[in-house]
């Protein structure tokens, strides 16, 4: 084993450790701090420490779809301004979907971090604003180019020398619709970007640059090395997958494929997107970085799922994506739903390793946010509302466990639903129905987990949108399990106009209407007669399969009886109620998290 | 004649006893063998060694395992919850987030109920508690008979809006018990936790349906058995609260002692804070397998109005307990040729290299072992003896992989883990705004003293502190707390919509019960007060912040809006970094809490130094590389005023503290050991 000349491994450890530790830091600052629950509740948001030459030297696991882009914004501002545009105390802030990748609700903050004269590195963080100022409050569902889409900006100077700009921040309070939050999650940007600088320096001067950089090479060189030993041990070859969205969300009828090519040569994997659909008229479509993202995201769901990501990850991973498709949308295409293809490709990535990683994959899941926006003014409180929920969905199964149902997707993080409870208080609706779908899932040896049905009932006079994906391709089985079903979405189902939709933007609907949203399964794995008639009739009594598909879909005929529950010795042996002898092992089980722990 | 207060804190392995003998006003700690078949008889025993005549006993205070253990091994009765139909599926989507982003193969919580077990019940509750469908009393009818076939052992019931309007919950279990039997034990979600947000509720029903029936058996037979041997003082239970409540009221709550066990330690800190004048405190608790955090914040422990417990959540006030790390079991090990520690742990089998059970690996309790840390013969109070040779043979192995000698191996196991539990403490305090050099840190658990100078540099702590018995401060903390009731009411308003006048009647009536609970609990009318908290955010937040109230009456007071939201931007900037005057607020939720005073021992005064010596002996011990004359002296031999300068080694019976070279610890007038650096002495 070669070890780096000039550095010992405790220390390296140390710096490891030291930079992951400033990225949790970052990160519990930004959330900490900042206004809207998109950031502080479902984590809509990355931060990421780099080195002078823009390698990561420790990045906070924030949102998956963001990973490992921060880079390419700091990376531009330089190509754009040359190196010695980067000065101590500054910030710089950046929206802009063909050179980040994403939508313009993502801003990305960064700045240089210097010590003394010298420039070490740039802390860098990227959120979800609520709005910055899009035809429609939020996003709109049906854009045609990113005009519509809010103020884009590109990398601006929002703070020079620790002094912020109001020639900066004005154009941003005037643009918008929430000035009020979207300034006090611009300044959680800012502490996060400045508690980041300030770790750095603090390890810098510790441990001195020339020892930083030495353990930054080693721990690249452990990183790289852990990843190669797993690309290496997938056999050579060619592996594709292809998938499709429904539609861009303006052309109903026209279905948007998706094409991936993975090729696999030693221990380098190259991913090819370039087959894919030309960019659209409609929102759907991402620049280039984000492509990158959503296949590192495979990737690394794949070969490196526990690795924290540093400059050593990707090295074995190069990307092939072709500029002027809804993979590398140039201007001005609409980019607001920029995540509905992002979400398939990462799906897409295991669907194509699937015949050589058979453990590590799942079949594909419900995929997409499934979002109900809703808009009108409650007449209880004569206040206007507006609701925005992603709703949850089913998930694949895998070698050893059925899917998980009713779990939210991969691009909304650990996003969850709003209660019932807290729905019904604050807005003017009614949930009827809030219950697993059975049968969504795709049977299977393993039995991909369901989606579920959301019944509303309005109160009042309003507006709905929606935007439901993935139905005309549901989320696929893998070795021989099914697919699942795919999303529903009905309007007063039962009545004489009863309407069956899943995108629209503002359609109106009145007291008394309903609307029923039910979200599809994930994919079964392993063929379906290879299941064994004790789970399918534990399955029936669970109501995750109904009587008649375990008989169209499993061959077996059972009855939905439920077995008596073990009785508890305790309650027939009052002696028998002790605890175990040794009580901490399971409250530790080895692992660097909390197990109780109050949540804030 | 001589009264006791006497506090059990049961561990897996062993209960650790502090005694206070009113009379004499003295301490004193023992360590009873836990016995995990017959907890209660454990408990006796355990007694019996500082106590010769129950009678004597003053106060019992304990923190029970048994719910807590019951539900981490999965032995919780069989429950059947009752849901409201349509809505029944709320405790199995659980809300639905992902907490690990980058698991493929991404399971939930495992629930403690499956679905066949969750039956909805027709009836239905708005928003406003008015009621828009009447209960379907023949679905609770069939449900009983569900249980009685399918051998149910407790009954959840969960309907929406209860906390609005229970009458559905109610009526439910009225029925419930007339098919059932007047015991059978029913949880009625909006008496397990007053609040909104129906997944949260739930899982409190559940999971005090779950384990209650088993705590309340275990107090049953404790209390039945301290009476049978003359005890004539109520049994007394910690709470997750970091309250005390009777064994009988317990019985009627478990839920709120499942978390008791821990919380010890935090309340023992407070204690420390207000006797030695130090209003913020870190405290760690490090033993062989668990490094847990907990906070002290303006003399007051950190609680929370809702907790995790294995990812299922509970709505009930507890103090936040963090456990970061697994201690002294932390495995050393190599990946890609870089050297890691943690987070595996060898837990307590096989256990470290030293403890000679079969473990090979080196962990951080054998690297404290090779460099001279830790005393052999002494490990655990003296209950177990260690090896050193197995001890240095699995670090060699390991520092002959990275070319590093045994020592320097173990030295730098020490530093990794060092630094990753300062980190960890680092990331706790940034998230709660508060800067970790504004604190100091007090260090108990076995292990707890062995590192703690070192995270204190690492931190930038000026002061560590190691209490009197650090290996049983938690069940000195449950000597020193109180009786602890809380209340809470769903109170949603809009600021501009408050009827202080109404306000301020619900905060008397909660008052009300919560004083003749106390009552209840046998506590004299003049230790009798309340407090009172009202729950508050800006309009459109999620969060919510409690922010006190000066009294009930308070409401009705002119200004009152002004001053709560005054209250609660200072809360908001000290908790989230920024406020926000004149926004609209919202009214969540009241909270009144009843505490009854149990009084306190005094704090006792430790014999002062009449000289500056100590009887020591010296050994080598490695710091830096190298191998250094240390001093080993024995904490009970250093007297107040005493000062030993480091390096040394401070040995008692249930801890090892480690003074680094550099390093001045002396000794205070209640006898804690206050170690800080030479130069700012």
């Amino acid at each position: 084993m070669t070890i780096t000349v000039g550095i010992d491994p405790v220390t390296v450890e140390i710096i490891r450790n030291a930079l992951n530790s400033a990225a949790d830091d970052m990160n519990a600052t930004l959330i900490r701090s900042a206004y809207t629950p998109v950031i502080y509740e479902c984590g809509d948001c990355v931060v990421a420490l780099l080195d002078a030459d823009h390698r990561v030297l420790g990045q906070s696991a924030g949102l998956p779809i963001f990973l490992g882009n921060l880079e390419t914004c700091t990376r531009a501002t330089e190509e754009m301004y040359g190196r010695e545009v980067w000065r101590p105390g500054d910030v710089w802030i950046l929206n802009d979907s063909y050179l980040d990748g994403t939508h313009l609700n993502d801003v990305t903050m960064f700045g240089p971090v210097f010590v003394g004269d010298t420039l070490v590195g740039f802390t860098a963080s990227r959120a979800h604003w609520m709005d910055v100022g899009s035809k429609d409050p939020g996003g709109s569902m049906d854009s045609v180019n990113i005009f519509q889409e809010g103020l884009r900006m590109g990398p601006q100077r929002l703070v020079i020398d620790g002094v912020e700009q109001p020639s900066v921040t004005s154009i941003i309070g005037t643009n918008v619709r929430f000035p009020y939050p979207t300034n006090g999650d611009m300044h959680a940007m800012i502490a996060c970007i400045t508690m980041g600088a300030k770790r750095l320096q603090e390890i810098v001067d510790r441990f001195g640059l020339d020892t930083l950089e030495l353990a930054r090479d080693e721990i690249f060189r452990q990183t790289e090395i852990l990843e190669r030993e797993v690309i290496a041990a997938i056999p050579d070859g060619v592996y594709a997958a292809e998938g499709v969205l429904d539609n861009d969300g303006v052309d109903l009828d026209t279905p948007v494929p998706i094409r991936l090519k993975i090729t696999v040569s030693g221990e380098d994997i190259d991913f090819d997107v370039t087959e894919s659909a030309d960019q659209t008229v409609g929102p759907v479509n991402c620049g280039v970085a984000q492509a990158i993202s959503a296949l590192r995201v495979g990737y690394k769901l794949l070969i490196s799922p526990d690795l924290p990501g540093n400059g050593g990850s990707f090295r074995s991973m190069t990307t092939q994506v072709r500029e002027g498709s809804v993979l590398g949308a140039v201007a001005p295409a609409a980019c607001q739903w920029y995540f509905s293809h992002l979400g398939l490709l990462i799906d897409m990535v295991a669907r194509a390793l699937a015949p050589v990683l058979p453990d590590r994959v799942a079949g594909a899941s419900a995929g997409d946010s499934m979002l109900i926006l809703t808009a009108g003014r409650d007449p209880r409180v004569n206040r206007d509302f507006v609701t925005l929920e992603a709703t949850v969905g089913g998930w694949g199964a895998w070698e050893g466990s059925d899917g998980e149902s009713a779990l939210i997707n991969n691009v909304n993080g650990s996003l969850k639903d709003i209660p019932i409870e807290v729905f019904e208080t604050r807005f003017p609706w009614r949930i009827s129905e809030y219950r697993i779908r059975p049968d969504s899932g795709g049977s299977g040896r393993w039995r991909g987990g369901n989606g579920v049905v959301r019944t509303y009932e309005a109160l009042t006079n309003m507006t709905v949108s929606l935007w439901f994906e993935r139905s005309r391709q549901p989320a696929w089985g893998l070795f021989g399990g099914e697919d699942a079903v795919g999303p529903a979405v009905v309007i007063n189902p039962g009545r004489p106009d009863e309407r069956h939709i899943l995108k629209i933007n503002g359609m109106p609907v009145h007291t008394g209407d309903v609307v029923r949203c039910a979200t599809g399964g994930g994919g079964g794995y392993g063929d379906a007669v290879r299941r064994s008639a004790q789970d399918v009739q534990a399955d029936i009594v669970d109501r995750n399969v109904t009587p008649e598909a375990a008989r169209t879909h499993y061959g077996i005929v059972a009855e939905p009886v439920v077995p008596p529950a073990a009785v508890h010795p305790a309650l027939v042996q009052p002696t028998a109620c002790g605890l175990s002898s040794d009580v901490a092992a399971p409250l530790i089980s080895g692992v660097a998290t909390s197990v109780w722990e109050a949540s804030a | 004649m001589t009264r006791y207060r006497v506090a059990m804190d049961i561990g897996g392995t062993f209960t650790d006893v502090v005694t206070y003998d009113e009379g004499a006003g003295v301490f004193t700690a023992a360590k009873a063998s836990t016995t995990p078949e017959k907890l209660s008889e454990g408990v006796l025993a355990g007694l019996d060694s500082v106590v010769t005549n129950l009678a004597d006993v003053n106060f019992l205070v304990h923190g029970t395992t048994q719910g807590l253990n019951a539900f981490l091994e999965r032995r919780g009765v069989p429950v059947l919850l009752l849901g409201t139909a349509g809505a029944e599926d709320v405790y199995h989507i659980a809300r639905g987030p992902r907490t690990r982003l980058y698991d493929l193969h991404y399971r939930k919580p495992e629930p403690l109920v499956r679905r066949r077990d969750v039956l909805g019940i027709g009836g239905r509750i708005t928003a406003e508690g008015t009621e828009l469908t009447p209960l379907d009393e023949q679905a609770v009818r069939d449900a009983a008979r569900v249980a009685r076939e399918r051998g149910h052992g407790a009954i959840a019931v969960a309907f929406l809006f209860s906390y609005k309007n229970p009458a559905h919950e109610l009526r439910a279990r009225e029925i419930l018990l007339e098919e059932l039997g007047p015991d059978f034990p029913v949880s009625l979600s909006h008496e397990a936790a007053k609040e909104w947000r129906e997944y949260e509720r739930t899982s409190s029903a559940v999971l005090e349906s779950y384990t209650g029936p088993i705590v309340r058996r275990y107090l049953l037979d404790l209390e039945e058995r301290l009476d049978d041997r003359g005890m004539t003082v109520p049994l007394h239970v910690m709470q997750s609260s970091g309250g005390v409540l009777t064994a009988e009221t317990a019985r009627a709550h478990p839920l709120q002692t499942l978390l008791s066990g821990p919380v010890g330690g935090a309340i023992a800190c407070a204690e420390l804070a207000a006797q030695i004048g130090r209003p913020n405190l870190i405290g760690i608790d490090m033993g062989g397998t668990s490094f847990d955090v907990s906070l002290i914040v303006d003399g007051e422990p950190d609680v929370s109005v809702e907790a995790q417990l294995e990812g299922l959540p509970m709505l009930m006030s507890v103090v936040n307990i963090h456990t970061v790390g697994a201690g002294g079991g932390s495995v050393a090990w190599q990946e890609a040729g870089g050297l890691r520690v943690g987070p595996r742990s060898a837990g307590a089998r096989p256990g470290p290299a030293c403890y000679g059970r079969g473990g090979t690996e080196p962990t951080v309790t054998d690297a404290n072992l090779v460099l001279g840390r830790i005393d052999p013969q002494g490990f655990a109070g003296g209950q177990m003896t260690l090896d050193p040779g197995l001890a240095e043979a699995a670090v060699a192995e390991l520092g002959a992989r990275f070319d590093l000698s045994p020592v320097a191996m173990a030295e730098g196991i020490c530093d990794v883990a060092n630094s990753k539990m300062a980190q960890a403490i680092r990331t706790i305090t940034v998230s709660r705004g508060i800067e970790p050099r504004g604190s100091s840190l007090v260090a108990f658990g076995g292990a707890g003293p062995m590192h703690a100078v070192f995270l204190a540099q690492e931190l930038g702590i000026a002061e560590t502190i190691v209490p009197r018995f650090p290996g049983a401060f938690s069940a000195w903390g449950m000597l020193q707390t109180r009786i602890r009731q809380d209340y809470t009411e769903p109170y949603f308003f809009l600021d501009a919509d408050l009827d202080g006048e109404d306000m301020s009647a619900a905060l008397t009536r909660m008052e009300r019960e919560g004083l003749a609970a106390l009552q209840h609990e046998g506590v004299d009318e003049q230790r009798r007060s309340a407090g009172h908290a009202v729950d508050v955010r800006y309009a459109e937040q999620e969060y919510t912040l409690t922010v006190p109230l000066l009294d009930a009456a308070e409401p009705t007071t002119p200004g009152f809006l002004e001053a709560v939201a005054k209250r609660f931007a200072q809360l908001h900037e000290a908790r989230y970094g920024h406020a926000n005057l004149g926004a609209p607020i919202e009214f969540v939720t009241l909270r009144t809490t009843a505490f009854g005073d149990l009084g306190k021992p005094t704090p006792q005064k430790w014999p002062a130094a009449t000289t500056p010596e100590f009887p020591f002996e010296t050994r080598q011990v490695v710091f830096d590389g190298e191998a250094r004359d240390t001093i080993l002296a024995h904490r009970d031999d250093l007297l107040a005023g005493h000062r030993v300068s480091g390096p040394a080694v401070i040995i008692e019976d249930t801890a090892t503290t480690v003074v680094p070279p550099g390093y001045l610890l002396t000794v205070d007038d209640i006898g804690s050991l206050i170690i800080r650096g030479e130069e700012q002495e």
